[in-house]
């Protein structure tokens, strides 16, 4: 690819995990495309990461926070990125090395596509995965309903993004994909996967034994329905997921999605100014997997 | 030949894992996987699997949405994925695995570790959720009697402040 290729931002956001940045830059550098800034987002690290980058990978912008505020500080990798497109990675993911290209092409290809879905595959069957026909493929949509992406790599148009405002910072752990995913979609944009496009992505802790997965995710549910539902809709979707979290905190024998419940209410401040609700129709249409948070605790 | 199905019922990411432990304990098989529209494309380009069988739902696997699959010829082991170690919050695809014609049922967590999952299993699973829903429905709706009009009351405010603001 010549020098004429878009500028194309990676934002990475990181918190104590060196090691797993160490390898995903690594893995970055070998990437076959020449115009490419990356941008680290480290939410105040104590692990040595933001010294280690500074001194294993000069070449790196290093944004540093004062104190861990969660997804929000992606946002100041967004706002600071000067590509025309973004690619958003976890710290423990890397775009394959004709990824970048791709994805240029895709959306040099379509005006209206707004996110790049990457194909998330897990690192861990590096090897077998990467010889998979990743050649063959192309978009993988559905006729009948709208997607949304996983954050562990996602190419964006910075301009679309920057119009619906990027992640929101409120829910500082995830669902931030799906906000995100329902406001593009809601500005008459497409999410798009390519399986052609491919990310890795290091498998998620094999118990996850954490309250955080399944608190974050289950109030940011709440908290993602409330922003974005219109009325009607919002009010119902309410009831299944109180009613999904007294049956699954029942099944599990757990008070983490009740807890969660009563900080999505309790915390509904975080959301004065933000409500906007999107199209009835991006709400029918949009594909939430709600029953997800309730299947991360056991 | 043997024939297998995957439900697909957790990321690609992590069937990527599962599947070297499915192909291990099932050699020889014939692989099919169910999966919904857009993971059937990303799915193709799997060297293990066979063919894919389209879920042409919006939602999760549910029983609801089965009637399709009446005229699938019968398969000789299906397994179900889970995203975590016990199976737990994923009932919903247990139970739907009864309507699809199979001669065994396997569940594959999080680590990959097989193990057979029973008809007896899975409806005796059903029978304590049952309980369990009936509870959760009762309690929802106490709860509700507070949170509607709190939320409706919430909303309104919202919309009247934005439209004070423009």
């Amino acid at each position: 690819m010549s020098s004429q290729s878009p500028l194309v931002s990676i934002v990475m956001l990181c918190w104590n995990r060196w090691d797993d940045v160490k390898e995903s830059l690594g893995r970055i550098r070998e990437i076959d495309y020449d115009n490419i800034e990356i941008i680290v987002c480290d939410n105040n690290s104590s692990d040595g990461t933001q010294a280690n980058i500074k001194a294993k990978f000069p070449e790196i912008k290093l944004i540093e926070m004062e104190q861990n505020i969660g997804i929000e500080a992606y946002n100041c990798g967004f706002e600071a990125a000067r590509g025309e497109f973004i690619v958003i990675i976890d710290d423990d993911s890397f775009p394959a090395k004709n990824s970048i290209k791709r994805m240029v092409e895709k959306f040099r290809g379509d005006d209206k596509l707004g996110i790049c879905a990457f194909d998330v595959r897990s690192f861990d069957s590096y090897d077998e995965v990467s010889s998979d026909k990743h050649d063959a493929c192309g978009a993988a949509e559905s006729k009948e309903y709208y997607m949304g992406f996983n954050g562990a790599g996602a190419g964006v148009r910075k301009s679309v993004f920057k119009e619906v405002g990027y992640y929101p910072g409120e829910f500082f752990l995830y669902m931030n994909e799906a906000d995100s995913a329902i406001r593009v979609w809601d500005a008459g944009y497409k999410v798009v996967f390519f399986s052609d496009v491919v990310s890795y992505h290091k498998q998620a802790a094999k118990n996850r034994s954490s309250w955080r997965a399944p608190f974050y995710y289950t109030r940011n549910s709440f908290w993602l329905v409330w922003k974005n539902y219109p009325l009607f809709k919002a009010l119902r979707q309410t009831v299944f997921l109180i009613n999904s979290c007294i049956y699954y905190s029942l099944e599990q024998c757990t008070s983490i999605y009740i807890k969660a419940l009563a900080s999505a209410f309790w915390g509904i401040g975080a959301l004065r100014g933000k409500r906007s609700p999107v199209k009835v129709e991006i709400a029918e249409k949009m594909r939430i997997p709600f029953n997800l948070p309730f299947t991360f605790y056991r | 030949m043997k024939r297998l199905l995957i439900i697909r019922s957790v990321s690609l990411q992590q069937l990527d894992s599962n599947i070297i432990e499915i192909k291990k304990k099932f050699p020889e098989y014939h692989i099919s996987l169910l999966a919904h529209e857009h993971g059937a494309k990303l799915a193709e380009k799997y060297d293990d699997i066979d063919d894919i069988v389209v879920y042409p739902f919006n939602c999760s696997f549910s029983w609801h949405n089965q009637a399709r699959f009446d005229d699938l010829e019968e398969f000789d082991d299906l397994v179900v994925p889970v995203g975590n170690i016990s199976g737990a919050g994923f009932f919903n695809v247990m139970f739907f695995s009864l309507f699809i014609p199979t001669k065994r049922r396997w569940l594959c967590n999080l680590v990959s570790d097989i193990k057979p999952l029973s008809t007896f299993a899975i409806v005796m699973l059903g029978i304590r959720n049952f309980v369990f829903s009936v509870v959760s429905i009762a309690i929802t709706c106490a709860i509700s009697i507070v949170a509607i009009p709190f939320l409706t009351t919430f909303f309104v405010l919202e919309r009247t402040r934005s439209y004070f603001e423009r």
